[in-house]
């Protein structure tokens, strides 16, 4: 958190019309995470950029983290992963109903039935533990590969293990925050698809 | 507090063949699958001040700078759009003005045309006029020079006449002669008419008595008393004469009564010649 929020101060010190290379990297970075969040919530980029910004970004970090020596990626440990997916969690909640009201959004889990409810109900929380276990599983399994195969095989071997770690730690990044981001949208676009299907019935 | 629950793979027991301190750390292992709530509440927190972070120094300025590059560009467009419609609009201006001007130039070359052809025709009338005048003042000029040689060959006839009747009556003169222009001087006073005779009479009514009648050539006694009688005659009143020879009269005789003068002789005739002669070259010089 420290190095990310002294990396963004130092990056953010001169901010010029014309950028330089590191405002360039910055500002490359905020707009693929907000075209990404355009193509699944148009109507919520402002709102949502945030949130999802720093997801993807702190889980860049903290995946990378492991390629470290000694330095261990925050995301092997359930704890960790079990925050982020509660937040995730409570995030879509939180953008739902400020979206659309707190009853409004209550009422999206008892459509097109109320027999879905518990389903409603038991999907939020697998999916919120999937997303846990998911990013924890994953990285804790590459982690653990690297160094089995670094016990066995030597000090080269695992090469291109690490290069496998690289890739992982970006991929279970994104598919964490893209994962987080569509329940979000789900969460927020319910609303609206009710509210146009009214109104086309309505006309 | 550290609370443990649920999940805990215990691969460490099961593998006692493999040599379990030897191959993996299980006491590690079991450290990351176990769930802890006070490192999830520090997570979570974590997060929320890193989403608080970075929404303040990364996403807010980059925000903030891209606006102000969006906002830069869309008024550099703006202006380019205006320079470009204010450029069409001054090309067009100029499209224009340039097929105006043309029209301009093939009216005012026209008009010029037109100009030069009036002035030409203007100066070639005035040409012709001054050619004419100038021709008329050359023949006139002409027909003068040729009307002053004519009269100055007439007048040098004149002179050379006069000078030949002069050398000739000189050569001719004497008694005779003279003898001749008294009796021409007699019939002449004879023949005057009452009118002159009376005009004649008025102008030597106040004049001197004294008559001076002079000759080339000595006069007959006869001569004279026929002179003093037809003197008397016509003058009605008795006057005194004086006769006087003079040889510049060349032949004949002169009567001279105050102012009035009478004269029948080859001098005066001469003389009356040469002067018509000079009054004629005064008048064709003052021409």
């Amino acid at each position: 958190m420290v190095f990310l929020t002294v990396l963004a101060l130092v990056v953010m010190r001169r901010l010029e019309l014309i950028p330089g290379p590191m405002q360039t990297l910055a500002e490359g970075i905020h707009g693929a995470i907000e075209e990404a969040i355009r193509a699944v919530a148009p109507n919520h980029v402002t709102q949502l950029l945030p949130f999802i910004g720093t997801l993807w970004i702190f889980l860049v970090a903290a995946n990378l983290c492991g390629l470290i020596p000694g330095v261990h990626s925050p995301t092997r440990d359930l704890s960790a992963t079990t925050a982020l997916a509660i937040l995730v969690f409570l995030s879509v909640h939180w953008f739902g109903i400020r979206s659309k009201g707190f009853k409004a959004y209550l009422r999206h889990y008892l459509s097109p039935s109320p027999i879905l409810l518990p389903f409603q109900l038991v999907s939020e929380i697998t999916r919120t533990v999937a997303l846990a276990v998911r990013l924890f599983g994953n990285i804790m399994s590459l982690e653990m590969a690297a160094l089995m195969i670094l016990l066995v095989a030597g000090f080269l071997a695992p090469l291109p293990i690490l290069m496998l770690h690289i890739i992982e730690a970006l991929v279970q990044a994104y598919i964490f925050g893209m994962l987080a981001l569509i329940y979000i949208a789900g969460g927020l676009q319910s609303q609206q698809l009710r509210s146009s299907s009214k109104g086309e019935l309505n006309e | 507090m550290r609370c443990i629950v649920g999940l805990k793979i215990m691969l460490g027991p099961e593998m006692n063949g493999v040599g379990r301190q030897s191959l993996l750390p299980t006491r590690c292992l079991e450290k990351t699958v176990e769930l802890s709530w006070s490192t999830l509440a520090l997570e979570m927190f974590n997060f929320l001040v890193l989403l608080w972070l970075l929404k303040r120094f990364f996403y807010k300025p980059v925000q903030s700078v891209i606006k102000r590059r969006q906002d830069s560009i869309e008024e550099r467009l703006a202006r380019a759009e205006q320079m470009e419609v204010k450029a069409n609009k001054m090309l067009s201006q100029y499209e224009e003005r340039k097929e105006q001007w043309h029209l301009e130039c093939e009216q005012a070359r026209e008009a010029l045309q037109t100009e030069i052809k009036l002035k030409r025709e203007k100066e070639e009338r005035s040409l012709r006029d001054s050619l004419e005048q100038e021709r008329q003042r050359n023949l006139t000029l002409e027909i003068q020079h040729s009307h002053d040689l004519e009269r100055q060959l007439e007048l040098r006839a004149l002179e050379q006449g006069s000078q030949f009747a002069a050398q000739l009556l000189k050569l001719a003169s004497g008694p005779e002669l003279e003898n001749r222009l008294i009796e021409l001087f007699i019939h002449a006073l004879n023949s005057l008419d009452e009118d002159r005779i009376v005009e004649l009479r008025n102008q030597l009514s106040h004049s001197d008595a004294l008559m001076q009648i002079s000759s080339a050539f000595t006069l007959t006694e006869e001569k004279r008393i026929t002179i003093k009688k037809l003197m008397k005659k016509i003058l009605q009143r008795d006057l005194q004469y004086h006769f006087v020879e003079d040889s510049e009269l060349v032949a004949g005789l002169r009567i001279r009564v105050g102012p009035w003068e009478l004269g029948a002789n080859i001098n005066d005739e001469l003389l009356g010649f040469s002067s018509l002669m000079g009054d004629l070259m005064i008048e064709s010089t003052g021409r």
